[in-house]
């Protein structure tokens, strides 16, 4: 009789077994198809170019033969490597920290309780939802030298007329203003969404203990934020290291490579030269690059708290 | 002596009031000035993209300077023309060969497309990761979050490889295929699923409901802020996508519509109303859906900012 007992007892915890086994085959089946899609697509083409970068590839032959770090030494002696790094440097001190407060200020402006502001945030984020490639082309008609709307108005007001993506010292700061506006409504919106919030009491609480505006703006407003600013950060440092719209439709690198940023020289490179597994050993050190500077700036806010 | 008393405090409290009111309305001044930059900074070339699309090429030179509100504004011969043009209606359009009709709908079928898989994949797999129990579960969300570290811009050319490997190149799914999941949605709907007490889970399973009962019974009910956000997103993404479509497609015909009037802009240069009206064609679509829905958009922004 016990011995019975025992058994179905025995199959019962067979039975649990198997059912919590096929629980969790039917949980699995529920995410594989979004993690096929991130092996696929997300993680294998980086282990791809890592193993291409040390092989000489082309689109038509395949993998031509092992050569080492022969790309990277390439890569280090090629001077046009240096320069579109350095446009690439001086895009992003221009565009970070332009992006990041013109973001803050906007947000604590448009953070007020005043009428019409909704329709000033919702205003200021219109370019995000507008494609970058439909912004590059409107600003590149609005300044057209000779018929855009901006050297319109600076004639009209007395200004003579500026070349603005032709000129070589001009083009470079021109992509980031483009790049600025099209991009600064979405900070905005994060550092709103921050503001909001900030406790009203902590505002009351630093108001009865004396503290002026600059102080409560200082002392309150900014830690309070600091995940939000630590986020748009981040985000504009991507941003500016991954430049490429504006310059494939306005200014193709040019005037005189003054704008040939490093996403733009890796597309020459690998679609217009062929040359993949040199692309690839450039993207991994962009990766690289990008890598350990957001891991910095994530570091340096990180102290904030 | 008390009625001296009272009379100076009261022109002190004038005074302090009247400061009130210089303040303020210095204050209002301010905000309208900066009221008037923001608007002529970010409004002003929508209004003159908008408004010249509707006028031919001539009328927009000839008001271009100098510069006044009929830069703007199409005050006579306002037509259609340009818009027809660019879609390909009529026989003049046809002949010129800036139809971008085709690119409209390849587009439109691609972002749809992206935004059913989407649904489908991701909110299972945000339902795996909020609301199932499985060992080991946080490493495989990590694994997800991770590739969101990844620049798309970085390994494009890889991905051009993948896709070719794939026999995706120049087909309508090399559009769509890459991008049917996607790990930021993935990690907002979980977000979003989370935050569901789980004593709902726990009432329908006592009705005897199992896993899928749930998910459409209880979960996917509470989550439909959430599948909005998400879906605004991937439809925003994939309609503006760029490099991607640029490298991935090579046949005009299968170009989505940035594509195509980037390769329009550069083609046909000088017919300025033709571009206005393609761009006000290639963009409308997002900014309509923004304008309805906006806290939607800002939803999915504020999240990525607090959780990111």
């Amino acid at each position: 009789m016990a011995i019975l007992e025992n058994t179905s007892k025995q199959k019962k915890m067979v039975h649990w077994h198997k059912r919590r086994f096929f629980q969790r085959l039917i949980s699995l089946l529920f995410v594989l198809p979004a993690l096929i899609n991130f092996l696929i697509f997300r993680y294998y083409p980086i282990i791809w170019s890592a193993r291409a970068s040390f092989w000489k590839y082309s689109l038509m032959g395949g993998f031509q033969g092992y050569v080492g770090w022969d790309n990277f030494i390439k890569l280090f002696h090629d001077k046009y490597f240096w320069q579109s790094m350095g446009v690439t440097t001086k895009f992003f001190v221009m565009y970070v920290p332009s992006v990041v407060l013109l973001a803050l200020a906007l947000a604590v402006f448009s953070n007020q309780k005043k009428p019409g502001m909704e329709a000033i945030r919702a205003l200021i984020f219109i370019p995000v939802v507008t494609s970058f490639v439909v912004v590059s082309i409107i600003w590149g008609m609005l300044l057209n030298k000779d018929v855009g709307l901006v050297n319109g108005i600076l004639q009209t007001i007395g200004v003579p007329r500026i070349s603005f993506l032709m000129n070589k010292k001009n083009a470079l700061p021109t992509i980031v203003m483009i790049s600025i506006w099209k991009n600064v409504g979405y900070s905005v919106i994060i550092l709103v969404a921050g503001l909001k919030g900030v406790p009203k009491e902590f505002y009351e609480a630093s108001i009865v203990d004396g503290a002026n505006g600059w102080q409560r703006f200082w002392n309150i407003t900014i830690p309070m934020i600091s995940r939000q600013l630590m986020f748009i950060t981040v985000w504009a440092t991507l941003g500016a290291f991954q430049v490429f719209i504006p310059i494939y439709s306005l200014t193709n690198g040019g005037p005189s490579r003054a704008t040939n940023v490093i996403v733009y020289y890796i597309y020459t490179k690998a679609f217009k030269f062929g040359e993949m597994g040199y692309a690839s050993a450039i993207s991994m050190v962009l990766l690289l690059l990008i890598l350990l500077v957001s891991v910095f700036q994530m570091r340096l806010f990180r102290r904030d708290y | 002596m008390s009625t001296h008393k009272n009379t100076h405090t009261k022109s002190l409290e004038r005074k302090l009031h009247r400061k009130v009111i210089a303040k303020n309305s210095l204050n209002m001044f301010f905000t309208i000035i900066i009221y008037l930059v923001i608007i002529i900074v970010f409004a002003s070339p929508m209004f003159y993209v908008i408004g010249n699309s509707m006028r031919n090429s001539q009328a927009i030179w000839s008001n271009a300077f100098p510069v006044s509100w009929k830069t703007f504004i199409p005050y006579e011969g306002i037509s259609l023309a340009n818009f027809k043009q660019t879609l390909g209606i009529g026989d003049v359009a046809k002949g010129l060969g800036m139809d971008i009709s085709q690119n409209l709908l390849i587009s439109l079928a691609s972002a749809i497309a992206v935004v059913t898989s989407s649904l489908i994949f991701n909110t299972s797999a945000a339902y795996f990761f909020g609301r199932l129990k499985f060992p080991g579960k946080k490493f495989l969300l990590i694994f997800v979050v991770a590739t969101m570290m990844i620049p798309q811009q970085v390994v494009i050319v890889p991905l051009y490889i993948v896709a070719n490997k794939l026999h995706l190149i120049n087909t309508f799914w090399a559009l769509v295929v890459p991008w049917y999941s996607s790990p930021f949605v993935v990690f907002l709907l979980t977000q979003f699923m989370s935050d569901l007490p789980y004593e709902y889970d726990e009432a329908a399973l006592i009705d005897g409901a199992n896993q899928w009962d749930i998910l459409w019974k209880v979960v996917l009910p509470n989550i439909i802020p959430g599948l909005i956000t998400v879906s605004l997103l991937e439809f925003q993404f994939i309609w503006n996508e760029f490099y991607w479509p640029l490298i991935a497609v090579s046949r005009t015909k299968l170009y989505p519509v940035q594509v195509a009037v980037a390769s329009q802009f550069t083609e046909s240069g000088p017919n300025w109303g033709v571009v206005f009206a393609a761009m006000t064609l290639a963009s409308l679509p997002v900014i309509i859906l923004f304008l309805f829905l906006q806290r939607y958009f800002y939803e999915s922004a504020a999240m990525s900012g607090i959780k990111g």
